[in-house]
């Protein structure tokens, strides 16, 4: 019951906060102001003012996390509903995921190398472009730390969505099934969470990109190890 | 009514879930027990033992949700604040500058394949 005392109002105050940012999002839509941007910010910026700590506050938000699971599944119906058009476009989707993950990967651990970067940190970043719990265990196979991991997933995520609108209008990414391909292949669950927000379509083709290039990635970063480690 | 068939269909969408969780531990692969219940639910989509209507009311409510279910993870950041020194801000701006460079391949190659397709049928 004490749990409950902390867990209630760490939930509220979450469910408060994003609604309050969707308003400000739908008045002012403006790449910066999604959100996922605002929510965090006012979020981490509370719990410094309170002094509350980030595992006081997932006792509550542990609730809201968990239900992560369960939309992931349920982004089977846009992918069933959209099948038709899968199957018509199965080689541009495989192609596109291909090519992202290879260019994720290696544009990944060369800037770090030349920086001088050690490895353990290098194959924290490489995962950065799957969701959450399969970076971390890749990560974990390649001797990176699971929670560094997780922070550049954040990075690739929020970077993504930030930038992906001005950045898909200046090289010319018009297609929706290529942007939600570009989206769910660079930014995960978040990205594709975005691309849902655009279409249909679009949400589909982030979903597949995103499965896809999770598999794909946890198959190559360990079988590359012996290679870039 | 409405918010009673919500939980039922956020419930079926759980056992699909723990399905998934319980594969991954058989199998222990590091593909997530939620992608493995998500391809489990599409293959009982095509095999029609499941409609997406059962499923459907959570289903969107999730989805059209989503950025909320991610605040908790994404306000993890903060316990990692003192990474973004030194070298965690280069590895950060590293992260960052792939991240395009990912969205470009991909969205590139995707495009350019798409084109052709259409422009042969």
């Amino acid at each position: 019951m004490d749990e409950w005392g902390i867990a209630l109002p760490a939930i509220i105050g979450t469910v408060a906060v994003y609604y309050g940012s969707r308003v400000l999002y739908k008045r002012f839509p403006f790449p910066f102001l999604l959100p996922i941007v605002t929510g965090t910010a006012v979020i981490v910026l509370f719990l410094a003012a309170a002094g509350i700590s980030y595992p006081a506050y997932m006792i509550g938000g542990k609730w809201i996390e968990h239900l992560l699971g369960p939309a992931v599944v349920a982004l089977a119906i846009p992918l069933y509903k959209q099948r038709e058009v899968l199957k018509m476009y199965a080689v541009p989707v495989m192609g596109g995921v291909t090519a992202g993950a290879a260019a994720g990967i290696l544009s990944g651990y060369f800037p770090a190398k030349w920086a001088g970067i050690e490895e353990n940190l290098i194959a924290a970043v490489l995962p950065k472009s799957v969701t959450t719990p399969v970076a971390m265990e890749v990560s974990a196979s390649t001797g990176g730390a699971p929670a560094l991991a997780a922070v550049f997933v954040m990075v690739a995520g929020i970077g993504g969505v930030v930038s992906a609108a001005a950045f898909f209008k200046w090289c010319g990414i018009r297609h929706e099934l290529a942007r939600g391909i570009a989206l769910g292949s660079a930014s995960h669950a978040i990205g594709t969470a975005k691309a849902l927000e655009n279409g249909e379509r679009e949400g589909t083709a982030s979903s597949v990109a995103m499965t896809l290039s999770a598999v794909l990635i946890s198959v190559l970063i360990p079988s590359l190890a012996f290679i870039l480690f | 009514m409405d918010g009673i068939r919500m939980i039922v269909h956020i419930g079926i969408l759980y056992l699909f879930y723990y399905a998934g969780v319980w594969i991954q531990e058989t199998l222990n692969t590091v593909i997530p027990g939620s992608i493995i219940g998500m391809l489990l639910l599409l293959l009982f989509f095509y095999a029609k033992l499941v409609k997406p209507a059962l499923i459907e009311k959570g289903a969107n409510l999730l989805l059209s949700h989503m950025p909320l279910l991610f605040l908790p993870v994404t306000a993890g950041v903060m316990a990692h604040f003192s990474l973004f020194a030194g070298k965690g801000l280069i590895l950060a701006v590293i992260a960052y500058i792939s991240t395009l460079i990912v969205m470009l391949t991909a969205g590139w190659t995707a495009q350019w394949l798409v084109r052709r397709r259409e422009s042969d049928g």
